[in-house]
């Protein structure tokens, strides 16, 4: 037993150090194209246009994100996040609807869904 | 009542697999991320359950670990949910940043080391850490550890039962958030009562104060010591925590240490015979007559108090303790039994209790005594068993004694077609 946990031990190390490494030398040429994302401009009435399953967008803290490949990939099932196609979902991403913010790694996901910022309406 | 601390024994490990199993029922992953995903949370639930209950299993509780098995079985219990908690919980995190390579490396750093402020993630980070720290030596992962050193870094186990908890209640994972702010609430109630209670309520709740009326030397670096004080309820071959509290003892004092009772139930006093093997027992030799101990027990089941049916007993050294006490205790009943005990020793001079297990042995119908000597005869075998009792293949055996001589004997007996079950042993490490 004493010879498996130093395996299992070493073998989490290790698996930590290569996912690091991974995604720090993975994520240099990505940060850079996502910053240089030129700044689209989406209305609200744009933004309601996308607010199906097949086609939808979502303004989150004032950015808007197409999310419509990222559905079926979410935790969640569907239902929780298609009643917000079309719509501002800041709350709601922020609560999960009962309280709870969204974890460092859904922050993470979102960039590469993004499609402009929200027109602020004033 | 130990069919009630079975079942909700029973019920602690089962839980958290029945809730993983009812989340896989309820729907499958849909791909291989999800399915990452979904392993890395319920490693996260399965090894936080387990180390709970671990952790709970501790207090150990004067016979309550009979319900077990004994202390030594319960403590064997202690260190598998120990592992297996420890090795799921190393998995919780890279599974779960694995399962966002899907979303790019960015958020796989992100699920591993996310932002400062993401307090939740860190404190289960610290309480892996912390896991690290404490059972990195309890497997030995530098070398044996000091005992005494091993049992202070134990204690950050409470540490982690703090930082995992807030970690688990905020995210909440396969269980739904309500239901996770009870179920971890409650389990961790509990668990640090029985964590508050090993560490500072038993020392004056459950350890019992006892004078050392007499210390008697059996052998060079043997003696047995007599305690004077409250009755203790006991069945013979059980053993005890014993803290000497003598201000002259140079090291050891208030520190416990485990030692098998060599008194039968029926005699007023308490004994114990100590063996040097370490500093703390070589202190005891000069342990002063009339200073205080406390005592708190009684634990195990290594012979079932009552011995029908025939049993061959093998103790070796300092082995010999937990028979000498059943031994004794045949001196207040008339009931006839079938024991054969073979007494190892390395020569006469080391065969301490010989004199008078042959005494109760002249007295007691069906209990033989053979001497076994290692200086003259070599190592224990079969043949010498078979001289012993040719049906010893049949009885129940039971073996006390150095780590050598359990492996030996155990090797004979499987060897000699002795299944298993038929074989006991206790060894006085519980490392
Ligand atoms: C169930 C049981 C019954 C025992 N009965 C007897 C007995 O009747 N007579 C007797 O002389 N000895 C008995 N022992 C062994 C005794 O507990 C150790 O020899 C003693 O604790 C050694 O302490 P130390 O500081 O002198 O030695 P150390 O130098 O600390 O260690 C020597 C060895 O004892 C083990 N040990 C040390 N401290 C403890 C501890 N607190 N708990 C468990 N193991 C420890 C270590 O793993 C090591 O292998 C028994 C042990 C157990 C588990
Ligand atoms: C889930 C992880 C674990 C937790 C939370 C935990 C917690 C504890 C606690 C609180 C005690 C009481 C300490 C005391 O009396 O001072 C204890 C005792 C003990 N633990 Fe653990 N433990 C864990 C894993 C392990 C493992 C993996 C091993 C060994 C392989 C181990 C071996 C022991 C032993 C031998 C004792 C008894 C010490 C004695 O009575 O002298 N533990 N544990």
């Amino acid at each position: 037993m004493k010879r498996f946990m130093l395996i299992c031990f070493a073998a989490f190390w290790s698996s930590v150090v290569s996912i690091w490494a991974y995604a720090v030398l993975a994520t240099d040429g990505v940060a850079d194209s996502v910053t240089e994302q030129r700044v689209i401009s989406i209305s609200p009435a744009e933004l309601a246009r996308h607010a199906g399953t097949d086609d939808c967008w979502m303004a989150i803290e004032g950015v808007v994100y197409d999310f419509t490949t990222y559905i079926p990939r979410h935790p969640a099932p569907p239902v929780v996040m298609t009643d917000w196609c079309g719509k501002d979902a800041t709350q709601q991403y922020r609560t999960k609807g009962y309280g709870r913010p969204h974890s460092p790694a859904a922050d993470a996901l979102l960039p590469q869904y993004r499609v402009g910022v929200l027109e602020q309406s004033e | 009542m130990f069919t009630l601390v079975r079942l909700v024994t029973f019920t602690l490990v089962a839980w958290p697999l029945a809730v993983v199993a009812a989340d896989l029922y309820a729907g499958a992953p849909a791909d291989a991320a999800a399915w990452l995903r979904w392993l890395g949370r319920a490693a996260g639930l399965v090894g936080f359950a387990w180390f709970l209950l671990a952790m709970a299993l501790s207090a150990r509780l004067p016979r309550f670990d009979l319900a077990l098995g004994g202390l030594l079985s319960l403590w064997r219990m202690h260190h598998w949910l120990g592992a297996f908690s420890f090795v799921l919980l190393l998995m919780h995190p890279p599974l779960l940043a694995l399962a966002n390579v899907p979303a790019g490396p960015q958020a796989v750093l992100a699920t591993l080391l996310p932002s400062l402020d993401a307090w939740t993630v860190w404190s289960g980070w610290a309480a892996l850490l912390f896991m690290m720290l404490f059972l990195a030596p309890s497997f030995s992962f530098f070398g044996a550890p000091h005992y005494q050193r091993w049992k202070l870094l134990h204690r950050f186990s409470g540490a982690v039962l703090i930082l995992a908890l807030l970690h688990a209640l905020a995210l909440a994972g396969l269980l739904k958030p309500a239901a996770a702010g009870w179920v971890w609430g409650v389990l961790a109630a509990v668990t640090a009562a029985a964590f508050l209670w090993r560490l500072l309520l038993s020392r004056w709740l459950s350890r019992r104060q006892y004078r050392i009326s007499r210390v008697n030397a059996l052998a060079p670096r043997v003696v047995e010591i007599t305690l004077e004080g409250p009755p203790l309820e006991y069945d013979p071959g059980q053993f005890v925590y014993f803290t000497p509290l003598d201000p002259s003892l140079p090291v050891g004092r208030g520190e416990e240490h485990p030692y098998s009772l060599v008194s039968a139930p029926h005699e007023p006093d308490l004994r114990i015979a100590i063996k040097e093997l370490g500093d703390a027992s070589a202190a005891l030799m000069q342990v002063k007559e009339g200073t205080l101990a406390t005592v708190e027990g009684p634990y195990g089941r290594f012979v079932p108090p009552q011995h029908e049916g025939a049993a061959l007993w093998i103790g070796g050294g300092i082995g010999i303790t937990p028979f000498v006490s059943v031994a004794r205790a045949f001196t207040a009943q008339s009931a006839s039994v079938d024991v054969h005990l073979v007494y190892c020793a390395n020569d006469t001079s080391r065969a301490y209790y010989l004199a008078e297990l042959e005494h109760i042995a002249a007295r007691q119908p069906g209990f033989v005594v053979h001497p076994h000597y290692f200086a003259e005869q070599g190592a224990l075998s079969a043949s010498f068993l078979e001289g012993c009792t040719a049906d010893y293949r049949q009885r129940v055996c039971y073996v006390c004694g150095p780590s050598g001589l359990l492996n030996l004997a155990e090797t004979i007996l499987t060897g000699e077609g002795v299944s298993r079950r038929h074989i006991h042993m206790e060894e006085f490490n519980l490392l």
